[in-house]
């Protein structure tokens, strides 16, 4: 018996020394192979992404397989997706890593393959110059500057009737002052109101939480967009920031800039802050209470990302970039949506729970 | 004695040619699967599983079970992440301090089993949330990350995960541990001791062996198992997250028993738990490489886990039945 088992040991090393060198005479075949590698699955944003990425594979008659990792800290699980799919020579790789430090001998190994690397949705932030072809992804400050749209439109008249002796507010209800995303839809939605506001001749200050856009003097204003940011991102302390702007005089409009400030400010109507009637509420992203708070016009609307569009150009892309077609980033867009277009199909599928 | 060692032997077999099986069957379906990429991804992505489950095998050996496996590796690995970015302790120190602490905790496991007699299913599901807590409150919840290939101490991914021409030099580690434990364990008195109380700890005692000393000492080898596997494990995937980890262990203690190491004590194998790891990974890739989705894996991973147990199972049956009737 003690011979099997040594028999065995010596198998084993074997095994492994044929499995390492198993592979250097077989021949990778050639196929217009494309990895598409998600952040997670969970959400139904994902799987839109997915939906959209899917379609632009049948539209450009390439062969994708969209995978992730089973949630948004399973960082292992990502990298080892990634070394997996290298190894299968994709044409290219479109990518939205969790994080940007454990995929960069990743990216590098990628560069040395010469397979072009196309970001999409957050991408690879702060990536080495270079190693990434492009991004698809959503301009915050854009999408949120649609809903300062829509919102001044709607307070446009008690804006004009506002002045320095009687100045009123607009909130912008944030989770955190450091995530480029929040940061963006904050800067874009505070930078589109203000000059929406002075364009017809009123005048506004830019204040609050977050000092880099802080503009104008409030005291000598007629219009206040402030920027509130919660203590923590936590539901708890967004409850008690948006209870805090809820108490807020001639308050005329909130936006929310994700959906942890919606879910805040909605936890903080539910638990008896008052969210006066003439009120104009906007959210970002979807998410079953908001879905609800703006089907019962709770909320005057939502901007939604266009995750469908996402998978698409991020696709559409990498595509290019592995024809050697020149590409640079593309702004995937943004939708409004509100009680009267939220169930008509093209917005419904952006539409998450 | 030859009925254990008989069915140890039948038990590697039997893994090993799933091993192989598993293998050529993804080298037909899968893309690219016999690739030198793949391999070296095989072989990367078993390194932290492989230095827990050899760890956790000298446990599991004595009857108990750690399930702190693999909380403790993320909180080593984040002690030292939050050492070597927040206190500028110099990388190799960090290394140190993340396999000493990780002993310390094993240890630790050790009295709350021997000393304190409290069964190892809860004292290290203690541990483990101990160690999940932990790993958040010294990094103030935020992830910590080792040097990437960008900066100075980028030689820590070279050195520990694979070097520049990718050699997985990671798998050249595991295998010196191997054949470190496996004297351990077959060679020595540590070894002897190890199994003789998971055979029958009692018998032990009463030959006047101190039982809590080698029981414990199952316990810091299964901490210096994890410790280095931290090592590994920072190399390969750079960013450590806090409040993850949980789950690490199941797939080590999965590999363990797919080797035939008996969750009951007594009986186990370090060569048989090499091959469960590696049956763990062929299918972590392989899947990938047939293009199937994450979750196949945990999914295919259990039927493995169930089948091992089953033959175990029903083979212990045979060896009693067959005592019986010898009897």
């Amino acid at each position: 018996m003690k011979k099997a088992k040594r028999l065995l040991s010596v198998l084993l090393v074997l095994t492994m020394v044929v499995m390492l060198f198993a592979g250097c005479g077989t021949k990778e075949e050639e196929t217009e192979y494309y990895s598409v590698i998600a952040k997670g699955f969970q959400h139904q944003f994902w799987q839109v992404v997915k939906k959209g990425s899917e379609q632009a594979a049948a539209d450009l008659g390439v062969e994708i397989f969209f995978t992730g990792p089973e949630g948004e800290s399973a960082i292992a699980t990502q990298v080892d997706m990634i070394n997996a799919e290298l190894a299968k020579n994709p044409k290219a790789i479109a990518l939205a890593a969790l994080s940007t430090e454990s995929v960069l001998s990743q990216l590098q190994e990628a560069a040395d393959k010469g397979i072009p690397v196309i970001g999409f949705d957050s991408g690879v932030p702060n990536a080495p110059a270079g190693q990434i072809s492009a991004n698809a992804s959503t301009d915050n400050e854009n999408a949120a500057g649609l809903g300062a749209e829509h919102m001044y439109e709607a307070i446009k008249a008690d804006i004009a009737a506002a002045s320095v002796s009687s100045p009123v507010i607009v909130v912008i209800l944030s989770q955190d002052a450091t995530s480029a995303s929040v940061t963006g839809r904050s800067k874009g939605f505070a930078e589109k109101m203000y000059a929406l506001i002075t364009a017809d001749g009123q005048s506004a200050a830019i204040t609050g939480d977050f000092a880099a856009i802080t503009t104008g003097d409030v005291a000598n204003s007629a219009v206040n967009v402030k920027i509130v940011v919660g203590a923590t991102p936590d539901i708890t302390d967004m409850t008690n920031a948006a209870s805090g702007v809820l108490n807020t005089d001639n308050l005329l409009g909130v936006f929310c800039s994700n959906e942890g400030a919606v879910n805040g400010l909605l936890a903080a109507v539910n638990a008896g802050s008052t969210l006066g009637a003439d009120v104009k509420v906007v959210g970002f992203d979807a998410g079953a209470g908001q879905k609800a708070a703006v089907r019962g016009g709770t909320f005057m609307g939502s901007i939604t990302q266009d995750p469908f569009a996402i998978g698409y150009k991020a696709v559409e892309l990498a595509v290019k970039a592995a024809n050697g077609e020149a590409v640079s980033d593309v702004d995937t867009g943004a939708k409004w949506y509100d009680a009267s277009n939220m169930d008509e199909p093209d917005i419904a599928q952006l539409l998450y729970d | 004695m030859l009925q254990t060692l008989k069915k140890v032997g039948m038990q590697k077999f039997l893994a090993f040619g799933a091993l192989i099986i598993i293998y050529v069957f993804f080298a037909f379906t899968g893309k690219n699967f016999t690739s030198t990429a793949t391999t070296l991804n095989i072989l990367a992505s078993s390194y932290y599983v492989g230095f827990l489950a050899l760890g956790a095998t000298f446990v599991i050996i004595t009857g108990g079970i750690d399930l702190s496996l693999g909380a403790l590796m993320m909180a080593s690995a984040l002690l030292g992440g939050a050492l070597y970015r927040d206190m500028g302790f110099p990388l190799w120190l960090c290394m140190v301090i993340m396999v000493l602490f990780a002993m310390l905790v094993g240890l630790a496991n050790g009295i709350l089993v021997t000393k304190l007699k409290l069964p190892p299913f809860i004292a290290t599901l203690g541990t483990m949330m101990i160690m999940l807590g932990l790993g958040s409150i010294i990094t103030n919840t935020s992830s910590k990350y080792f040097p990437t290939i960008l900066e100075p101490d980028g030689w820590f991914i070279r050195v520990f995960f694979k070097t520049k021409s990718g050699f997985p030099v990671g798998a050249v580690y595991l295998m010196v541990f191997f054949i470190i434990t496996f004297i351990v364990l077959n060679k020595t008195k540590i070894g002897r001791y190890i199994f003789a109380i998971g055979n029958n700890e009692e018998a032990v005692r009463l030959s006047g062996i101190k039982v809590n000393l080698w029981k414990g000492m199952a316990y810091v080898i299964t901490g210096l198992g994890v410790g280095l596997g931290s090592i590994l494990y920072s190399a390969t995937y750079i960013v450590v997250i806090p409040n993850t980890g949980n789950g690490i262990e199941l797939q080590a203690i999965a590999a363990v028993v797919i080797g035939g190491t008996s969750l009951s004590g007594g009986v186990g194998s370090l060569t048989g738990t090499l091959i469960g790891v590696f049956i763990m990974s062929i299918l972590k890739n392989g899947l990938i490489s047939m293009s199937l989705p994450a979750p196949y894996q945990t999914f295919f991973t259990g039927i493995v886990v169930i089948g091992a147990v089953l033959m175990d199972v029903y083979r212990n049956k045979k060896a009693n039945e067959l005592k019986k009737i010898k009897a």
